[in-house]
C-alpha cells in the first residue's frame, strides 16, 4: 500500500535525565551488558555471574564515578561531554544499590 | 613530522575558553587534568603527544557557529569529535596537542524518515542510540555497524568506517549535511541548499558541484547534521560461513568472492579474516604461550585446532526477498565449491527470530565485545589501524600478504588482519595489537608501521584512514605531480580557513601558517 505522506519521527534534543537505571542502559550498557566488551573482559578477573555491574553488591557510588572518569585497564575514560557529572551521580548511585 | 603544539599562549587559550564558557555556559566546559587525559588517545604511541587544552560541549549548531568565531578571533585550533570514541585512529585527541576539543556528543537529534528510508542525524547519536530508536518504535529498517559500535553513526561515516551489511561503506550513506565552515557561516548541502526541499535526503548531489565528500576526512567544515540512508529490512538473510585451510588460499578466495561482489550479487561488504580473529577477542596470549615474538606456527595450529578455524575464514550474506536470495545463493554455492573449502557452513535468519550476539553484525545490532581484543597481552592494549587500499586480485594480494606477514614476524608483531571487499577495491585492514604495558614493544611499533606503510607504497598501495600520529606519513604517499593533492587541499584549506583554527594537520592537511613555521 502507498503511504502518501512520509512518517517523519523525530526525538527531541534534551529531554529530562531518566533515572539511574534508564541511563546505565544509555551510556553503559553498550560494554557492561550482556555481551559486551566490559563484562567479557571482567569475566576474566571475577565469577560470570557478577561479571554485569548491575550483578554486584560490592560498588560504592564513589569507586564508579572514579573508575569512570579515569578509566580502569581497558576501560576508556568516560567524558563528562558523554556523562554529564550528575548523570554519572545517577548512574552510580543505581550501580551501588545505595552506598555511598 | 614533529607534532607541533598549539601557537597560542596560555593567556590567549585561558581567554578563548572563558568566552566559549559564555556560549556555552560553565558546565559543557572541561579543563581539569582529568579531563584532558579523557579526551586523549587511548590508544596511543605516546599518551602525552596529543593531549588537548581542554573541550567544550555545544548542543546546537548556533553554538558551534560562535565557537569557531571565537577560535578564528583568537586562532586557537580545536578539533572536532563527534562522541570521541574513533579508538585505533586518536581516539578524540587532535593531532596538535593544546588544541581544544569541540564535543559534540551532546548534539543528539534522529529525524527518520521510514518510507523513504532515510535518518537525518546529530552527530552525537551513536549505533547503539539510532538502533535503540528504531528497535523501540519497530522501524523495520537495518543500520550498518561498524566492529566497534560504541561511536557516532555521522563521525563514522565521516572517517569513512566499515560494516558488514550492503550498507557497509558507510561514508557511500552519506546523503546531505548541514557544516558550519571557519568563518562560522553555516551551509547545507545538496538539495538542503533550497530551504523547503523534500529531498535533502535523497538526492545526493543538488545542482553544481557536490560537497558532501569535502567533508569527510577533512578539516574544511565541522558537520553539525547529516542525512544517511538505512537499509529497508530484508525479508530473509542467508549466506554461508566460510573456512579455507591453507595460507595460499586467500588468492583463490578473493578471486572467487570478487566477481560476484561486481557483479552483484554479492551485495555486503565481505571480509575476510585470519586465524586470530576469535582468540584475540575470546583469549589472552599467555593461555597460549610465554615466547616473546609472533607466535609459531604451533600456536597458530593451536589456536585454528581450538576455535575450528581455517588460516582464513569469511561469512558471505545475501539480503533481500527470498526468492532473489536463494537464486543468488546458488550461484555463491557453486562458486564457493569449486575452491574447495574446508568448511562451508549454512547461515539463514529472518527478522523476528533469535540470533547468536556474534552473528549480530550482519543484522545490524551493534556491538563492543570485538574491543575485547585490547586485553589481548593481559593488560592495557589496543590497536592501531593499517590499512592499504588494494585491487581485488587474489594474486596482488597474496603478494601483499606476504610482504607483510614477513615484516609482522621481522618485528615480533601477531598477525591480525582482514582483507574487506568493497565494490571494485579492497581493503586490507590490519587492526596491529598494542601492548601498552610493556616499553619495549612500543618501541617497536612505531618503526614497523612506518615500515609497512612505506612497503605498500612501493607497490602504489596508499591508507584509506590513518591514526593522528600517521596522517602526515600517509598523505606524503599521495604524491602525484609534486604532490599536487596536498597542494590543492591545502589551498582550499587556506582559502576557507585563513586564521586556520580547524583540526589543523587532519588528513596531512596543513594550514599555512604551521607550513610557514616549518611545524608541518
Amino acid at each position: 500500500m502507498l503511504i502518501a505522506v512520509a512518517c517523519l519521527l523525530s526525538v527531541a534534543a534534551h529531554a529530562a535525565d531518566p533515572d539511574g537505571k534508564q541511563l546505565f542502559h544509555q551510556k553503559c550498557a553498550m560494554c557492561h551488558g550482556p555481551v559486551g566488551m566490559g563484562t567479557g573482559l571482567l569475566a576474566r578477573r571475577m565469577k560470570p555471574e557478577v561479571a554485569q555491574l548491575e550483578s554486584r553488591e560490592d560498588l560504592s557510588a564513589a569507586y564508579v564515578e572514579r573508575a569512570a572518569r579515569i578509566g580502569i585497564l581497558n576501560m576508556p575514560p568516560i567524558t563528562r561531554g558523554d556523562v554529564t557529572d550528575a548523570q554519572l551521580a545517577s548512574i552510580a548511585q543505581y550501580l551501588s544499590k545505595g552506598k555511598p | 613530522m614533529d607534532v607541533p603544539n598549539a601557537p597560542a599562549n596560555a593567556a590567549t587559550l585561558a581567554k578563548t575558553l572563558k568566552a566559549m564558557s559564555d556560549i556555552v555556559g560553565a558546565a559543557a566546559v572541561f579543563a581539569t587534568a582529568e579531563d584532558r587525559d579523557a579526551y586523549s588517545d587511548r590508544f596511543p604511541i605516546d599518551p602525552h603527544r596529543h593531549r588537548p587544552y581542554a573541550a567544550v560541549a555545544p548542543t546546537t549548531a548556533e553554538q558551534v557557529q560562535a565557537l569557531v568565531r571565537v577560535a578564528a578571533a583568537n586562532r586557537v585550533p580545536i578539533w572536532t569529535v563527534s562522541r570521541g570514541k574513533n579508538l585505533g585512529y586518536g581516539t578524540a585527541a587532535p593531532v596538535v596537542a593544546g588544541s581544544i576539543i569541540l564535543d559534540l556528543s551532546r548534539m543528539k537529534m534522529i529525524e527518520v524518515d521510514v518510507e523513504n528510508a532515510t535518518v537525518l542525524l546529530e552527530p552525537g547519536v551513536g549505533f547503539y542510540d539510532l538502533y535503540e530508536y528504531l528497535q523501540t518504535r519497530n522501524i523495520p529498517l537495518v543500520l550498518s555497524v561498524p566492529g566497534n559500535s560504541w561511536g557516532s553513526v555521522i563521525g563514522n561515516a565521516l572517517d569513512r568506517g566499515l560494516g558488514y551489511t550492503p550498507y557497509g561503506e558507510h561514508t557511500r550513506n552519506l546523503c546531505g549535511l548541514e557544516v558550519v565552515l571557519p568563518d562560522g557561516d553555516l551551509v547545507r548541502t545538496g538539495m538542503g541548499a533550497m530551504p523547503n526541499s523534500p529531498s535533502w535526503q535523497l538526492h545526493k548531489y543538488g545542482y553544481g558541484p557536490a560537497w558532501d565528500q569535502l567533508f569527510v576526512q577533512s578539516n574544511f567544515g565541522i558537520v553539525t547534521k547529516a542525512g544517511m540512508w538505512l537499509m529497508p529490512q530484508p525479508e530473509i538473510i542467508r549466506g554461508f560461513d566460510v573456512e579455507m585451510d591453507r595460507m595460499e588460499d586467500l588468492g583463490p578466495l578473493i578471486d572467487a568472492i570478487g566477481p560476484l561482489r561486481r557483479e552483484g550479487v554479492l551485495l555486503q561488504s565481505p571480509t575476510i579474516g585470519n586465524w586470530f580473529r576469535a582468540a584475540n577477542i575470546l583469549t589472552t596470549r599467555k593461555q597460549w604461550t610465554d615466547q616473546p615474538g609472533s607466535l609459531s606456527d604451533d600456536v597458530v595450529t593451536a589456536i585454528r585446532k581450538q576455535f575450528g578455524l581455517g588460516w582464513w575464514g569469511v561469512s558471505l550474506r545475501v539480503y533481500g526477498r527470498e526468492t532473489v536470495v536463494q537464486a543468488n545463493l546458488d550461484i555463491l554455492e557453486k562458486a564457493l565449491k569449486a575452491i574447495n573449502p574446508m568448511s562451508m557452513k549454512p547461515f539463514s535468519w529472518r527478522p523476528g527470530e533469535p540470533f547468536a550476539p556474534t552473528q549480530g553484525g550482519w543484522m545490524g545490532v551493534p556491538m563492543t565485545f570485538p574491543l575485547q581484543s585490547a586485553n589481548w597481552f593481559g593488560g592495557r592494549g589496543g590497536h592501531i589501524g593499517f590499512s592499504p587500499v588494494l585491487t581485488q586480485s587474489g594474486k596482488l594480494a597474496m603478494q601483499q600478504f606476504q610482504r607483510s606477514y614477513a615484516r609482522y614476524k621481522e618485528f615480533g608483531m601477531d598477525y591480525q588482519a582482514s582483507f574487506a571487499f568493497g565494490e571494485r577495491h579492497m581493503l586490507n585492514v590490519n587492526a596491529v595489537l598494542l601492548n601498552l604495558d610493556d616499553p619495549e614493544f612500543m618501541k617497536r611499533f612505531d618503526p614497523f608501521l612506518r615500515t609497512l606503510i612505506a612497503d605498500a607504497r612501493q607497490h602504489g598501495y596508499g591508507e584509506y584512514r590513518a591514526h593522528i600520529d600517521y596522517m602526515d606519513v600517509v598523505a606524503d604517499c599521495y604524491d602525484y605531480n609534486n604532490h599536487a593533492l596536498r597542494r590543492l587541499n591545502e589551498r582550499i584549506k587556506n582559502a576557507l580557513d585563513p586564521a586556520g583554527i580547524l583540526a589543523p594537520g587532519k588528513s596531512g592537511i596543513w594550514p599555512s601558517a604551521y607550513r610557514k613555521a616549518g611545524k608541518a
